[in-house]
């Protein structure tokens, strides 16, 4: 990882947003959480099911 | 008894030619000679008991090989140029000046043939001028056969103290396609059943050849296989600092991401299978093989099995941080094989040879500085040579 | 021969730190520690002095090193010397910025400082010699600095870092060693494997330092961006599918989401099947509507950006990152979702 440091883990390279609009709810929020939380660099997060 | 003389028309040449012609010119160590369009090296070879030097089938490394030192046979070639390697870099050996020193032909006789492309496309034209190296190669060292050697070196297997560290060499040979192979006893890197274990001997041997064109620096030709400096290291230490634990062939640019991952993780399965505590890992080429070997690298270290990486830089002169083409934390033990980028300073030969024009156009005579990228083999990444690069 | 030498107030000797606001200043000949350098330096001479306030030249950089630089290519030395430095870190920020602005108009220059010293960074081209930390090494430091600048004053090529007694700049040189490189391979595998790594070549990652949490997302204006190739449908601008050589945008004009009718996928590094299916699913406008609608986030930004992330050059893609955030900044845009495939 180069110079990402807010990272969300998504499900696959063709759909890193997921499939539907369920999943890719759960992935946004998740993002939106990283993005108002201080961090260390290259901080990876996973999406809560 | 009756003899039969059967006469065919000559049209039957109507089908186009690979080659038109060759040139032959022998020029002795250190002439003023710059030659161009260099496509692959080889030592002369032959075996006494009549097997190829360079065979298709069978086994190499086993019984007796003839080699005459001091001489190479360096082949040239000028793509036609509607179907040029895609990304062909010039490829140059300089006899004298400053170019001498980052290839090792200076010191020897070199036999160069310059073939004339015909109108039969660039493959064939490659396939005919490989085949023709060969056997020139195999040729000259004809005299070897009724002579006595000067030197005899026995290469096998010998026990070694089982506390001594055992220490494979992990080969990379490209395989992209055609003018992109190397080639495992005549079969594309990619078509061999690579990663495969083989004897270190079948390597010094034949069976490797270089058919491989977009790189000049960084082409591994087939002298640099017959002289393996990795494995003549590792039989050199055998039994001293190490226990030489065997090779490993395995192909640069596996075209899919899991075809990369699957062929790091069987390279290291096969180093397993050869008990190796540490590997020299070695590159070949630019672009996505690096990423091959690193990705063999981090799956080596999960493994535990200790690594270090040979490849070549390609970092900006003007710039402060070293360039590599790819990288994993796990690659903390790297030999530098030169920066690529590099220039060498300008030198006007006597004579070329191979072409008169580089490939952009320029007068091979008066090329100005050369970077390290065109000399044919410099940076090979191998650790063939003694070139290298360091932090000032 | 002819050397320039910089020191700053207090080495001037105009004072301490009440002086650290001094303006630029040209004095003849030696000065304070220069008096000791010229006495090491032989057949070069010290024409003149150039002096600045550390304050004033970290508070003025441009205007100092203007007036400086002019100063200095007045007396066209033969090689130009600031510090020593020691441990100062105004002081060698000062002495390092201008070596190496020096060095890039062709005058031979040479700083000296601590290694530690910020200003080793700031040096370019120049030369930087060791020192001790603090003033104590003066009388070590002077005729080292003498050596290297009259070597640069003479012309002479240098030869390493190690050999001529410089910090190591940064740059990678070619050389020949004693050994192949298959035998240093199997040097650096035994020691590794007795427990010590080296190694010939550091790779590493770029390290970007982390921007602060957004503070109140639902006043924020959110952008979109993917590398995972999403275009209008047809690929009007054709974005190449690899190696692309540059990015792209396009207005949303409101949209609630990415059609499969209006978009679709042009990236030759993966299945696209899936994302032309539902381009939402490379680039979440759907989903980022509705929190909009929710006010959890402030605004979409009605521009995203687009490009192909295939066989990119790092460099290429830290140029497009920088462009897009260049636009992005200027747009107003507090955070930025980014798809990668």
């Amino acid at each position: 990882m180069i110079g990402a440091n807010r990272i969300v883990r998504g499900p696959a390279i063709t759909h890193p947003f997921g499939v539907d609009e369920a999943e890719r709810r759960r992935i946004v929020e998740r993002a939106l959480e990283l993005l108002e939380t201080d961090v260390e660099p290259n901080t990876v997060w996973e999406v809560a099911e | 008894m009756a003899w039969e003389l059967a006469t065919f028309p000559a049209d039957l040449l109507r089908e186009p030619e690979p080659l038109e012609g060759v040139s032959v010119e022998i020029v002795q160590p250190g002439e003023p000679v710059r030659i161009t369009h260099v496509l692959d090296a080889v030592e002369p070879r032959i075996r006494p008991d009549g097997r190829p030097a360079f065979p298709t089938e069978g086994k190499a490394g086993e019984g007796r090989t003839n080699r005459l030192d001091g001489v190479v046979v360096l082949s040239c070639l000028d793509f036609a140029g509607e179907e040029r390697p895609l990304h062909e870099q010039e490829s140059i050996v300089d006899l004298a000046g400053p170019g001498a020193a980052f290839t090792p032909f200076a010191q020897e006789t070199c036999v160069v043939l310059t073939f004339q492309p015909g109108r039969a496309g660039n493959e064939d034209a490659e396939a005919a001028a490989r085949r023709t190296a060969l056997q020139v190669a195999e040729h000259l060292a004809r005299s070897t056969l009724d002579v006595e050697p000067v030197d005899l070196e026995r290469f096998e297997a010998r026990s070694a103290d089982p506390g001594l560290p055992a220490v494979a060499a992990l080969i990379q040979l490209s395989d992209l396609g055609p003018l992109y192979y190397q080639y495992v006893y005549g079969t594309p890197a990619g078509k061999a059943g690579l990663p495969r274990i083989v004897e270190p001997t079948e390597v010094l041997d034949g069976a490797v050849t270089c058919g491989e064109y977009h790189w000049a620096a960084m082409r591994n030709p087939t002298v640099f296989f017959q002289r393996n400096a990795l494995i003549r290291s590792l039989y050199r230490e055998h039994g001293k600092r190490l226990r030489f634990a065997g090779v490993v062939l395995m192909r640069g640019y596996e075209q899919s991401a899991e075809d990369k991952q699957r062929a790091a993780d069987a390279a290291a399965t096969r180093a397993e299978e050869l008990g190796a505590d540490g590997v020299v890992i070695t590159t070949d080429a630019g672009g996505n093989s690096h990423t091959d070997v690193m990705l063999t690298c981090r799956a080596c270290e999960r493994a535990g099995i200790r690594t270090t990486v040979t490849l070549a830089e390609e970092t900006d002169p003007e710039s402060t941080r070293p360039i590599l083409t790819d990288w994993v934390p796990e690659a903390d033990s790297i030999v530098s094989t030169g920066n690529l980028e590099e220039l060498v300073e300008e030198w006007k030969p006597e004579r070329i040879l191979g072409g008169e024009e580089l490939l952009d156009g320029t007068p091979a005579a008066k090329a100005g500085p050369i970077p390290v990228r065109n000399y044919l083999g410099a940076a090979n990444q191998m650790g063939q040579l003694t070139l290298g690069a360091r932090t000032e | 021969m002819k050397a320039v030498h910089y020191v700053n107030q207090f080495f001037a000797g105009l004072g301490g730190e009440d002086k650290a606001e001094t303006p630029p200043a040209r004095l003849g000949g030696a000065v304070g520690p220069g008096r000791g350098l010229a006495g090491e330096l032989g057949e070069v001479e010290i024409v003149a002095t150039l002096a600045c306030g550390d304050d004033y030249f970290a508070e003025h950089e441009e205007e100092a090193l203007a007036t400086l630089l002019g100063y200095l290519e007045q007396e066209s030395p033969d090689v130009f010397i600031a510090g020593p430095a020691f441990g100062s870190g105004r002081y060698g920020y000062a002495c390092g910025t201008l070596v190496a602005a020096a060095a890039e108009r062709g005058i031979p220059s040479v700083a000296a400082m601590h290694p530690e010293n910020p200003g080793v960074d700031t040096a370019g081209k120049a030369y930087v010699v060791p020192t001790a930390v603090n003033v104590a090494g003066m009388r070590d430091a002077l005729p080292r600095v003498a050596r290297l600048a009259t070597a640069l004053a003479q012309g002479r090529d240098l030869g390493t870092a190690s050999d001529e007694g410089y910090l190591p700049r940064g740059f990678r040189r070619n050389y020949f060693a004693e050994k192949t490189g298959a035998e240093r391979a199997v040097d650096l595998l035994i020691a590794k494997l007795g427990g010590e790594t080296r190694t010939e070549v550091g790779g590493g990652l770029d390290r970007v330092e982390p921007p602060a949490a957004v503070p109140d997302l639902s006043e924020t204006l959110v952008a979109l961006v993917t590398e995972g190739g999403c275009v209008p449908q047809g690929n009007p601008d054709r974005l190449p599918s690899v190696r692309a050589k540059g990015w792209l945008r396009y207005e949303l004009d409101g949209a609630e989401t990415l059609s499969a009718a209006r978009y679709e996928s042009v990236h030759g590094g993966f299945d696209v099947t899936l994302a032309n299916e539902d381009p939402n699913r490379l680039v979440p406008l759907d989903t980022a509507r509705a929190l909009e609608r929710e006010g959890r986030i402030g605004r979409v930004h009605e521009t995203f950006y687009t490009t192909t992330g295939n066989g990119t050059p790092v460099v290429a893609s830290t140029r497009f990152g920088r462009e897009i955030a260049g636009e992005l900044r200027e747009a107003g845009v507090g955070a930025v979702l980014l798809s990668g495939t």
